[in-house]
């Protein structure tokens, strides 16, 4: 990350106080170190990070950009090969999620990486180091949701809303007389059942599961 | 006096050919096409990189040398389509529309060249769907007056002069998707050559070329790529190409500019496809018919790249230029010479 030099002197004039935060330092202070590259090689998908050779057809093809603003999965890759955690935290945890796994890259990646895959592993790499604090409504939903499937096999509606407003710390907004009538009017109409039935022998399945997750 | 055998009449064979008749040695050689000179013929090269000397100046006297030797015997239209014997006894049946002829030969030389690389397999690139996706190869011929569209560079789509113009390099190279990992070691001159020509016919056309690095190692290469820079104002971006589509019937490509981090959307009237450099079937036909190694792209092995890079792997059979892996005009040059005398040498005893 670029530093501050506490004393900066152009041309022999020591520029003090207020210019000082009107020039800051843009070098770029390369420690590159391999830690993790290292930890996204050995995550599920990472293992073709480091066939990468930074041409951009990737990027240059990918579907976000018209979309989303600054996502680019060359410049992902970059950053992890060369150690500027910083840089990814700060500028990228929010964009790594949004992949939506249409697999352009892959398919055209000449140098062999599944492009979509090491986004995915960097976008783990990210959650496990726990940049991601706390969760947007729409990974907290997809949180409960991946959860309820995994241990039901089904969503039941109630619990997914219940533990949806739990999960945000928003249980009582769950409780305000206009979600309650809401519900109601769901209930009664059929839109929604109080009690899923369970699924057969969804246990097994379920250990399975986790274990694969694991 | 030993007959030797060449198989391939482009630079390297004819090279090798007339190196051979000068030192004495009778020499057949077979060409599958009814022209010499090879794919610098066969596209009708123009100009040559890096002087943008005319292709004519240096393959017509290598072609004279040929023609010209009486101990030279070229049988045009023609295949060697079964080979027997050993070294220095082999005997070789040449097959063209007349009929079949069995000769015996001392020596046997391979150099059957490289074909274009077909960029139909690259669908992003719209090589086949889009008109005004061409090859460098078809640029090379349109800039030649005695080619089709007599030196004008055309759209195919309306024979209209492109103003914007995009290069894509790397094109079936370097890519693991094709199976071609190797670099084409020709593409990144020839079309900072092209993009100078295009100039210095239209100046007012802008070229842009898109690439991963531009490898500028031959003579006189690296202070082209700066002319194209500084004198012709040619626009490089480094990115590889990612997409071609039509966007309001126009050329639109996609790539990343990635010293600027960011993906670009180009509208252009034309896109030239750097195609590199395949082994050609000819290629692979003379090695099932010779029993000789290819490497993993089918390009002809040398019994050792470095001590004996003219050697097949069977005794005396000898290789040389494009058949090997890619090359240029220069160095399949020495390359014909260097195989002349190896042959010779080991005819001696
Ligand atoms: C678009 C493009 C532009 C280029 N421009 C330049 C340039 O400006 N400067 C430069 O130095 N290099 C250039 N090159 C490279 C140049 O084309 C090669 O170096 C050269 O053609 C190789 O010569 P060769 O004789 O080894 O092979 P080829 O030219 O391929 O000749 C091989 C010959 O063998 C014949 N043959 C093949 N198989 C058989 C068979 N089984 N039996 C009988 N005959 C057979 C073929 O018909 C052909 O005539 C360019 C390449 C490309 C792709
Ligand atoms: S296409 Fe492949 S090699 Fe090129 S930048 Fe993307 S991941 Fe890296
Ligand atoms: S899979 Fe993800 S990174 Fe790859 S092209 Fe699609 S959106 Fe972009
Ligand atoms: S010579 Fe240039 S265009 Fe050809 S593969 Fe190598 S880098 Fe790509």
């Amino acid at each position: 990350m670029a530093e501050n030099t506490d004393k900066m002197v152009i041309d022999g004039v020591e520029l003090t106080g207020i210019w000082k935060e009107f020039l800051p330092s843009r070098i770029l202070y390369e420690d590159v170190t391999t830690e993790f590259l290292d930890e996204v090689k050995k995550l599920p998908g990472g293992s073709t990070i480091v066939r990468c050779y930074q041409c951009g057809t990737c990027s240059g093809g990918c579907t976000l950009p018209d979309f989303v603003d600054k996502f680019n999965p060359r410049r992902f890759i970059d950053l992890v090969r060369r150690g500027h955690y910083d840089i990814l935290v700060n500028e990228n945890k929010d964009l790594v999620w949004k992949c939506v796994s249409c697999q352009r890259c892959t398919h055209r990646c000449p140098k062999g990486v599944n492009t979509q895959e090491v986004v995915r592993a960097i976008a783990k790499f990210l959650e496990d180091k726990k940049v991601f604090g706390k969760l947007t409504n729409d990974e907290a939903f997809d949180e409960v949701f991946m959860e309820e499937v995994i241990e039901d096999g089904r969503i039941d509606e109630v619990k997914i809303v219940k533990d949806f407003y739990s999960k945000t710390g928003r249980l009582k907004d769950m409780m305000s007389a206009d979600q309650i009538s809401l519900g109601f009017k769901m209930l009664t109409s059929g839109r929604i059942k109080l009690f899923g039935g369970k699924i057969k022998d969804w246990k097994k399945v379920s250990k399975r599961l986790k274990e694969e997750i694991q | 006096m030993k007959t030797v055998l060449v198989i391939g009449g482009g630079v390297t064979g004819l090279k090798a050919s007339s190196e051979l008749a000068e030192m004495g040695y009778n020499v057949a050689l077979v060409e599958k096409e009814d022209y010499l000179g090879g794919q610098v013929a066969k596209h009708k090269y123009y100009k040559l990189a890096p002087d943008l000397r005319l292709a004519g100046e240096v393959i017509d006297p290598v072609i004279k040398a040929v023609e010209s030797n009486s101990n030279i015997k070229v049988y045009k239209h023609s295949h060697v389509v079964a080979v027997s014997g050993n070294a220095p006894e082999f005997k070789a049946k040449i097959k063209n529309s007349k009929g079949e002829s069995e000769e015996s030969f001392g020596a046997i030389v391979v150099a059957t060249g490289f074909d274009h690389f077909d960029p139909t397999v690259k669908q992003e690139y719209g090589y086949g769907r889009f008109k005004d996706v061409v090859t460098n190869a078809e640029v090379e011929e349109m800039l030649n007056p005695n080619g089709s569209t007599k030196g004008q560079l055309k759209r195919p789509s309306d024979g209209k002069t492109p103003k914007k113009i995009a290069i894509f390099q790397c094109v079936g190279s370097r890519d693991r998707q094709v199976g071609n990992p190797y670099c084409c070691r020709v593409g990144c001159v020839v079309s900072t050559k092209q993009a100078i020509e295009i100039k210095e016919k239209y100046p007012d056309s802008e070229v842009y070329v898109y690439y991963m690095d531009m490898r500028m190692f031959g003579r006189g290469w690296e202070e082209l790529y700066g002319k194209a820079m500084e004198d012709y104002e040619i626009i490089f971006t480094r990115g590889r190409g990612a997409e071609v589509t039509l966007k309001n019937q126009q050329l639109s490509l996609r790539a990343e500019e990635t010293i600027m981090d960011r993906p670009i959307q180009h509208s252009v009237d034309m896109i030239i496809l750097a195609a590199g450099m395949a082994a050609g079937e000819g290629t692979i036909d003379a090695a099932k018919v010779l029993g000789i190694k290819q490497n993993d792209y089918g390009f002809l092995s040398p019994k050792d790249d470095f001590l004996s890079p003219n050697e097949s792997s069977k005794p005396g059979i000898f290789i040389a230029g494009a058949d090997k892996g890619p090359m240029d005009i220069e160095n399949c040059i020495v390359e014909g010479a260097a195989v002349a005398a190896k042959v010779a040498g080991s005819l001696k005893n």
